[in-house]
């Protein structure tokens, strides 16, 4: 199995606290994998260790083959991020938010593909030119969707992304992931959405204080059972 | 990268309402400086000139007369005002205009703007340097105070990060994106003071003055950009906006008002210069000691006089082919001249300690890098004022010196003789020409070397202070 994905022996720790417990991990391409806890479980602490963002105690973090930690520059390119809220400039337009993001990444769209990628990722039309600083979270969030999208990641982190959405959007998301993850795109997905995580994910893992417990296939678990697993580790 | 993050910083800048009030007041202020500046100057070059060239002619148009009393009449010297004053004034409000020259006595300049006005002046002027040297950086640290904390507290930094771009990156952009809208705060009033130029003429404004104004743009250019840089780097080292507004407001107070007034008394008690009273009262005393030319029981007087009977081989002042008065008078010139030059010498390199002080301060603070840099540009600051009164001096002594040799060759009698009005019309009058710029270079060098390290570390380190930021 190619690995697009994989953690390590991956550890950080925080003066006092252990934020994530020696978690082994691997995800190949076109895997959807839904990390499921509580607040605080060391969720987002893992998205920011593959992302670069912190640096692990011990262990390690690769994006395509390549260390994070060494290569937190060059990992960028094959990979996508959308936060639980996305923030955007306010006294930019949606176009022109997603013109800046994508020509950060290295693509210059013209303003018809700019269109495409947000009206496709479910932005109304005549918000695209107005400025974000009007947008509701959802629209940011749909704003967030399209730069992930321009950016034809190999790796999609997303963090609670469907926070915020109404069913419709998260519905809309929930498709937009299948095509995406059809594509051979991995997607690594932080979540409290069991739902969601049914729904779209080829895996769940379950993450307790810092400490990845259990990893289940999804297709062998139904809504309930995936709701009680979840319930009994949270206890 | 760097390109899109500072037209996004530019755009966003210019959208933001709070940024284009404070930017539209700083503006008005810069061209109402300007051009009030310009009007001040234009007015005092034309008074100056009238003033000059009134004294000159009623120098030329007096009656026949003895040459000595030629040399108590005297003339007076008015200093020009510098082409460049309209946008700093430095110290030409408080150094005086017009200097009387006359014999034995080395006078000082009168007149000045601060002996001549209300205690509002203590508050001080509305130049062009006030505005870009305090109110323009206010406003860049109100524009560049969130630069990197917002992002944060907004969460678009990891966003921004996770395209492939490092921090570095970010904060060069910025910087260029702040850069862009600070010109577009200064260029106006800058564009409008050359034009200002251009429209006096080429006479007037010869090369050396574009060169000084270039020189000035280039220079405030360093600063603007310390400034920026400064506030991205404070930016995004601080968790909150908060606190980084609040410790860029405290590093604009100790610059802007607390250092240089600590750095100007500690220079004044390190180097206490000498009050005038007490200066001419030295200068006084010592000059009793040489040749007195209006004393005729001076000794040395007595000793010159016979020496020159002893030169010509005569017995008598009678039989002299010269006048002893008059060189009398001349030794006392060069007598009393060079006591006044070695005090002057003395105090002006007591006022240079204390200058230098505060201008190797600007190590420290960038705003005592460009004060000096600004008047010393701009002529007005104290070196261009003591080579004025230098140059005045110098052409008092050679008129003096002048008109004593004119009296010396009278022979004896002279008092009882007169020369006539001509002869006043072929004294040349005094023509002030202010030194180029590179004779400004020295007191140029320490300032611009000042903020050209503070360009060089806060762009290295401060930047790579910042790399090190914490994301999230």
């Amino acid at each position: 199995m190619s690995v697009i994905l994989e953690a390590k022996d991956l550890r950080k720790e925080y003066p006092g606290k252990l934020a994530l417990k020696s978690l082994n991990l691997r995800l190949a391409p076109g895997e959807v994998f839904c990390l499921l806890g509580q607040n605080g479980a060391g969720k987002s602490t893992t998205i920011n260790l593959f992302l670069g963002f912190i640096e692990p105690t011990a262990g390690a973090a690769y994006i395509n083959g390549l260390e994070v930690a060494a290569n937190s520059l060059a990992i960028k390119k094959y990979l996508a991020y959308i936060p639980e809220n996305v923030m955007l400039y306010p006294h930019l337009t949606g176009l022109e938010n997603l013109a800046l993001f994508s020509s950060l990444a290295g693509f210059r769209y013209r303003e018809a593909e700019l269109r495409v990628y947000l009206t496709e990722a479910g932005l109304p039309p005549e918000a695209v030119a107005r400025r974000v600083g009007s947008y509701s979270k959802g629209m940011r969030q749909k704003v967030g969707i399209a730069i992930a999208v321009a950016k034809h990641a190999q790796v999609l982190l997303l963090d609670e992304p469907t926070s915020g959405l109404d069913p419709k959007a998260s519905n809309e998301f929930s498709a937009l992931l299948q095509q995406l993850s059809g594509q051979g795109t991995a997607v690594f997905m932080a979540t409290h959405d069991l739902f969601r995580a049914k729904e779209v994910g080829t895996r769940v893992g379950i993450m307790r204080e810092g400490e990845l417990v259990d990893v289940r296939p999804t297709a062998a678990l139904n809504a309930n059972e995936l709701e009680q697993l979840y319930l009994t580790y949270m206890q | 990268m760097i390109r899109s993050i500072a037209q996004k910083e530019f755009a966003s800048t210019l959208r933001d309402r709070r940024f284009a009030v404070l930017s539209a007041l700083v503006l008005a202020l810069l061209l109402a400086a300007t051009l009030v500046g310009r009007r001040s100057y234009q007015a005092g070059q034309r008074e100056r000139a009238l003033a000059q060239h009134t004294v000159n002619e009623q120098f030329h148009h007096q009656p026949g007369r003895h040459p000595h009393r030629v040399a108590h009449y005297g003339s007076f010297a008015f200093r020009p005002r510098a082409g460049l004053s309209f946008l700093d004034a430095g110290l030409d409000s408080f150094t005086g205009t017009s200097l009387y020259l006359e014999a034995h006595q080395q006078n000082s300049v009168n007149f000045s703007a601060a002996q001549q006005s209300g205690a509002l002046l203590r508050f001080g002027e509305l130049t062009v340097a006030f505005v870009l040297q305090t109110l323009v950086p206010l406003l860049l640290i109100f524009l560049c105070f969130n630069a990197f904390t917002e992002e944060r507290e907004t969460g678009t930094l990891p966003l921004l990060l996770s395209q492939g771009v490092t921090m570095r990156q970010v904060a060069w952009g910025k910087i260029a994106g702040y850069g862009r809208a600070a010109a577009l705060v200064v260029g106006p009033a800058l564009a409008l003071a050359a034009a200002l130029l251009v429209g006096q003429g080429r006479e007037a404004s010869g090369p050396d003055l574009w060169v000084r104004l270039a020189l000035f743009v280039a220079s405030y250019g360093v600063y603007f950009f310390l400034v920026i840089v400064g506030s991205v780097v404070v930016s995004a080292r601080q968790r909150h906006a908060r606190t980084a507004l609040v410790t860029l407001l405290g590093c604009w107070m100790l610059g802007c008002v607390i250092l240089p007034k600590i750095t100007a008394n500690l220079g004044a008690s390190l180097f206490p210069g000498v009050p005038k009273a007490q200066l001419d009262a030295q200068v006084h005393e010592e000059t009793q000691r040489g040749i007195n030319g209006h004393n005729p029981q001076d000794v040395h007087t007595a000793a010159l006089k016979a020496a020159l009977l002893k030169k010509y081989g005569v017995k008598t002042e009678q039989e002299l082919p010269i006048s002893v008065n008059g060189v009398v008078m001349a030794e006392g010139e060069a007598y009393s001249s060079r006591v006044y030059q070695a005090h002057f010498a003395a105090l002006t390199r007591t006022y240079e300690r204390q200058n230098a002080l505060s201008t190797w301060a600007g190590l420290l603070n960038p705003y005592q890098a460009i004060r000096p840099l600004s008047m010393s540009l701009a002529g007005t600051d104290f070196a261009h004022y003591v080579h004025f009164q230098q140059a005045a001096e110098s052409y008092r002594y050679q008129l003096v010196q002048h008109l004593n040799r004119l009296q010396t060759s009278m022979g004896y009698g002279d008092k009882e003789r007169r020369l006539d009005a001509a002869t006043w019309q072929r004294i040349p009058v005094f023509a002030y020409q202010a030194p180029p710029v590179r004779w400004a270079w020295p007191a140029l060098l320490v300032p611009a070397l000042a903020l050209a390290l503070w360009a060089v570390g806060l762009s290295w380190l401060g930047l790579k202070w910042l790399a090190r930021s914490p994301v999230v």
